[in-house]
């Protein structure tokens, strides 16, 4: 079994973020680059099933900011072989383009399972997965908190909205869009992700196109830091007077007629 | 032979039959003896090979912290037992007595031998025709004289000792284990060893007193065996109880036979026993050294931890068989004391066991036995950390070193432990917490999780700049480290710090955000590549600045900046900053004025145990005018926060009562006003204990530099007052 685990840069929310001058995108030149979390969920969970019956892992991504640091920590925990994308561009690859060009890199390769994080802090829009799904034309599950392999088929536990825990069975090969794996994704000793780097076991390769942009008919304007809003008014007293104050708020919102 | 010969007959009324069979089971008894010693031997010679330079030649030591270890000086720390006297002076003594009055006993025997075997037998029986002794006459008197005291040593040292054991009242006597609460465990056999090794021992020092008696009372008081006085004493003590000589007669031919299977056995029994503590813990305390728990081993030939029971040093498998279970660690322990799941003493005795069965050591009542096979029990190809040692003991240890200091034989618990944590640090065991500290220091260079440009924010609050070390040359370079540097509750006493240094003058700078966590608990949480990492960080960074000292705030990066960097090329003086306010203080650059604090002070443990500062903390106490009264634990026998090796970073909850809680509760008790520290993490974890314990009311937890802030805004407040046209307006202060 081969499982391909795409994986993604995002800017290290430790750091405080700055636009550039244009107020087109963040600056990118200062910021630092850290693995996607959700990512590093999917590539615990492959990790998993790899120990569990027997599995080639690999680990690809484009050639973003830091990268290497996190392929390497990916060969660190146990990944089989890494791949870099290169050539798809500098600046911020939608989650479209994104599944597009996977999609071209994924037709050519033989695999079972493509585990990913379910989004990225920089995008939060979980379509990944199942773009990715569509254009490959294999089934596909977002939010999921469990893969149990079978045969010909995985078993999916899937987290939805109100606390319903789903389980599903799905042929493979199919697209996974993992939100947390079934553990806390494992630590990478600093001396085998040292062990990684020297034994040097990135393939380099030529993405399969390039990003050519926004979508047609969609024009990104500016980015705005979050404005900073009113402070918040913590509610004291008893639940009478408290709810009393409450339905004042929302009535003089216009929420609520009283 | 003339009655008056003042001498003995050796085997005296024994047929030929009965001397051959004593012989016998002499050469068998010895062939034994040295069987087993060999075994044990040829063991430590597996062991993996580490360099003790001392047993070639001069030891270097940990520079102005320990002494050069020598042969001579562990020679002496044998003979004198300096080290199991050292706080146990009953004990110690006892032992003192015993060690020389069988080392007496051993001589006499030896004596006897070689008069009676080799120079009677051989030399003047075989060759010249007719056997001779030199055991006569005055010799013989005073060989009595001497050697009677020696028995008698022995039995009163021995009697002290065997009262102890067969008491069991000491916590440190105790064998119940802290990390196996439900059972399935007996450690019967260990308690049987103890008993067996102590009554053996008496039972053959009183029968030899016995037939000593009994052979004088027989022969009738001959005028010279008053110089073998306890001797004669006991042949008047059983005369008067109404043995006639001739019954003493026939005891003694009994007894005689008692007393030598008894002895024989001994010999026998010795090397696979807790007798061999005769033997490997001297060893072992001439090939200790000060140097690794404070400076810790690099990985072995890159191996990141133990895996195998191939992997442990020959220094170490001596150490595990130099153990005689006092107990001294386990009762200094701040993990065990605190309720958590470690003692050092049965970390050592369960890695003695798993690999005395891993190496097939015949052993005598010297294990425990499992119902599963776990722990001790663990098979041959089990994993030293994880199955032999549980990983929540490993976990434990605060490294404060109180075992390795407290130990009497010389045994180093901590590298051994840092040695089987690298092993779980590489498989990732570890707590989330501890996971997520390392991760931070592996992406931000500091244990918080801020970011690597934050470092030096503190500074902002100031209204003078510090100099950056890396654009201007300074004199002394400030590492900050972590703590003082990120913690809200630490930075105020960084500020602080620096607002003295600035008034005083002092050329300070720092590496600003080029400065990395300096790494001293991260090598002891077994995280060796993240260390060599910090280290390079660091290094690098100090290579770009200029200065010619640093000092530290935090006694742990103090003790890697000082012991442990010199191998990676740091070659300047580092110094902590109580000792460079004590001199700031006594040279007057610092003016203050005397505070009259009635205050105790808490020596951290990497600072007055690890290296050895304790007096210039004190000074600065001294220099403010303040009336310091000592904790019942202080300099080198201090005890931990329970804060150190990286248990900062770890969950404490599953304690019964912190280490922190207990400590602040001793200092409670000598009705003080403050609670000094000299440390930032110590600073955190007794403002917590003072609040959690409610001693906050009665007494305030202060660093030393808020103290020396005090004192001196107080002399500043005098002097602005005396003269209103003060020289200089620069010591003003907030």
């Amino acid at each position: 079994m081969r499982i391909v685990v795409p994986v993604k840069q995002v800017p290290d929310l430790v750091e405080e973020l700055e636009l550039n001058s244009e107020g087109s995108d963040i600056d990118r030149e200062f910021v630092k680059f850290v693995a996607n979390e959700w990512d590093e969920q999917a590539l615990e969970e492959a990790l998993l099933i790899k120990e569990a019956v027997g599995a080639q892992v690999s680990v690809v991504a484009f050639d973003e900011p830091d990268v290497d640091q996190t392929l390497y920590t990916a060969l660190a925990r146990g990944a089989d072989d890494a791949v870099k994308l290169t050539g798809a561009g500098d600046g911020w690859l939608s989650t479209a383009e994104r599944a597009r060009l996977l999609a071209q890199w994924l037709s050519g390769q033989s695999y079972d399972m493509v585990i990913t994080g379910v989004q990225a802090s920089d995008d939060l829009d979980g379509q990944l997965a199942g773009t990715l799904g569509g254009l490959l034309g294999v089934p596909h599950a977002s939010v999921v908190v469990g893969v149990e392999p079978g045969s010909g088929s995985v078993t999916v536990t899937q987290e939805l909205a109100g606390g319903t825990v789903v389980t599903t069975e799905i042929a493979t090969p199919c697209v996974v869009g993992m939100q947390t794996a079934r553990q806390a994704p494992r630590y990478a000793p600093i001396s085998r992700i040292r062990q990684a780097m020297s034994a040097g076991g990135l393939e380099s390769v030529e993405a399969p196109g390039e990003a050519t942009g926004p979508a047609e008919g969609v024009e990104l304007l500016r980015l705005y830091p979050p404005e900073k809003a009113g402070r918040a008014e913590m509610i004291s007293g008893d639940a009478p007077a408290v709810a009393e104050r409450i339905v004042e708020i929302l009535a003089s919102k216009g929420l609520v007629k009283l | 032979m003339l009655a008056v010969v003042v001498t003995r007959h050796i085997l005296g009324g024994m047929g030929p039959a009965q001397i051959a069979v004593f012989y016998s089971l002499a050469v068998i008894a010895i062939a034994v003896f040295f069987y087993g010693l060999a075994r044990r031997v040829a063991k430590y010679r597996q062991g993996r090979s580490i360099d003790r330079p001392w047993l070639r030649g001069p030891g270097s030591g940990v520079k102005g912290v320990t002494a050069r270890p020598s042969f001579a000086s562990a020679a002496g720390a044998v003979l004198t037992n300096r080290t199991v006297r050292r706080r146990k002076p009953l004990v110690g003594w006892a032992h003192l007595a015993l060690f020389w009055g069988f080392l007496g006993l051993l001589a006499a025997t030896t004596i006897v031998g070689v008069d009676y075997d080799i120079y009677g037998h051989i030399i003047t029986g075989a060759i010249e025709g007719h056997e001779k002794t030199f055991l006569t006459g005055w010799f013989y008197e005073a060989f009595n004289l001497v050697f009677n005291a020696a028995g008698v040593a022995a039995i009163a040292g021995l009697a002290v000792l065997l009262v102890r054991r067969h008491q069991r009242s000491e916590p440190q006597l105790d064998y119940t284990r802290v990390d196996v609460k439900d059972g399935g465990y007996s450690r019967a056999k260990l308690v049987a060893g103890d008993m067996l090794f102590v009554d053996l021992l008496m039972a053959i020092l009183v029968t030899g007193f016995l037939v000593q008696g009994l052979r004088i009372l027989s022969e009738g008081f001959p005028s010279f065996e008053r110089w073998t006085w306890m001797g004669w004493f006991v042949a008047k003590a059983l005369s008067v109880a109404g043995i006639s000589p001739n019954v003493a007669f026939y005891l003694h031919g009994v007894l005689w036979w008692a007393h030598s299977l008894m002895a024989l056995g001994f010999v026998a029994y010795l090397p696979y026993s807790k007798a061999v503590h005769m033997i490997t813990s001297a060893a072992d305390l001439v090939a200790t050294d000060p140097g690794p728990t404070r400076r810790l081993p690099a990985l072995a030939d890159g191996k990141p931890g133990y895996t195998s029971a191939a992997d442990f040093t020959w220094k170490e498998l001596l150490d595990f068989d130099a153990c005689t279970k006092c107990g001294r660690c386990h009762e200094v322990c701040p993990a065990r004391t605190s309720g958590g799941p470690l003692s050092p003493r049965d970390l050592i005795l369960d890695l003695r066991q798993w690999l005395n069965t891993t190496r097939h050591i015949p052993t005598l009542l010297e294990t425990e036995l499992r119902s599963e096979t776990t722990g001790p029990a663990a098979p041959p190809d089990a994993e030293p950390a994880g199955d032999v040692i549980r990983q929540e003991t490993l976990w434990a240890c605060t490294t404060c070193m109180a075992c390795v200091e407290a130990c009497p034989v010389g045994i180093e618990h901590v590298p051994t432990i840092v040695s089987l944590r690298r092993r779980l640090v590489d498989q990732g065991k570890m707590e989330p917490t501890l996971q997520a500290a390392l991760q931070n220091v592996a992406s931000q260079g500091n244990s918080f999780g801020k970011s690597a440009r934050m470092r030096a924010r503190w500074t902002k609050a100031l209204d003078f700049t510090i100099k950056d070390a890396r654009k201007e040359p300074v004199e002394l370079l400030w590492f900050v480290g972590d703590h003082a540097s990120f913690d809200e509750r630490m930075q105020g006493l960084s500020q602080s710090l620096a607002r003295l240094l600035h008034d005083a003058g002092v050329d300070f700078g720092l590496l600003y955000e080029a400065e990395r966590n300096a790494g001293n608990d991260v090598r002891r949480v077994g995280e060796e590549g993240l260390f060599e990492m910090l280290v390079e960080s660091n290094m690098q960074a100090m290579s770009n600045a200029s200065f010619t000292e640093i000092f530290t705030t935090d006694p742990h990066s103090f003790n890697t900046l000082r012991n442990e960097y010199s191998s990676f090329g740091l070659e300047v003086r580092v110094r902590h900053y109580s000792q460079l306010l004590a001199d700031l203080l006594e040279t007057g650059r610092i003016p203050v004025a005397p505070l009259g604090a009635k205050v105790t002070y808490h020596d951290p443990c990497y600072l007055g145990r690890y290296n050895r500062i304790t007096e210039a903390p004190r000074r600065v106490i001294r220099a403010l005018g303040c009336e310091l009264v000592e904790m019942p634990r202080n300099r080198d026998n201090t005890f931990c926060c329970g804060a150190g090796g990286g248990r900062i970073w770890m969950d404490d909850s599953h304690l019964e009562e912190r280490p922190s809680e207990m400590r602040i509760k001793e200092a409670g008790a000598l009705a003080v006003d403050r609670f000094v520290v000299a440390c930032p993490k110590d600073f955190a974890m007794y403002s917590d204990a003072a609040k959690t314990t409610g001693l906050d009311t009665s007494m305030q937890v202060v660093d030393l530099v808020q103290l020396v802030e005090e004192a001196h805004a107080l002399a500043t407040r005098e002097t602005a007052g005396m003269a209103s046209g003060a020289k200089s307006g620069e010591t003003e202060t907030s």
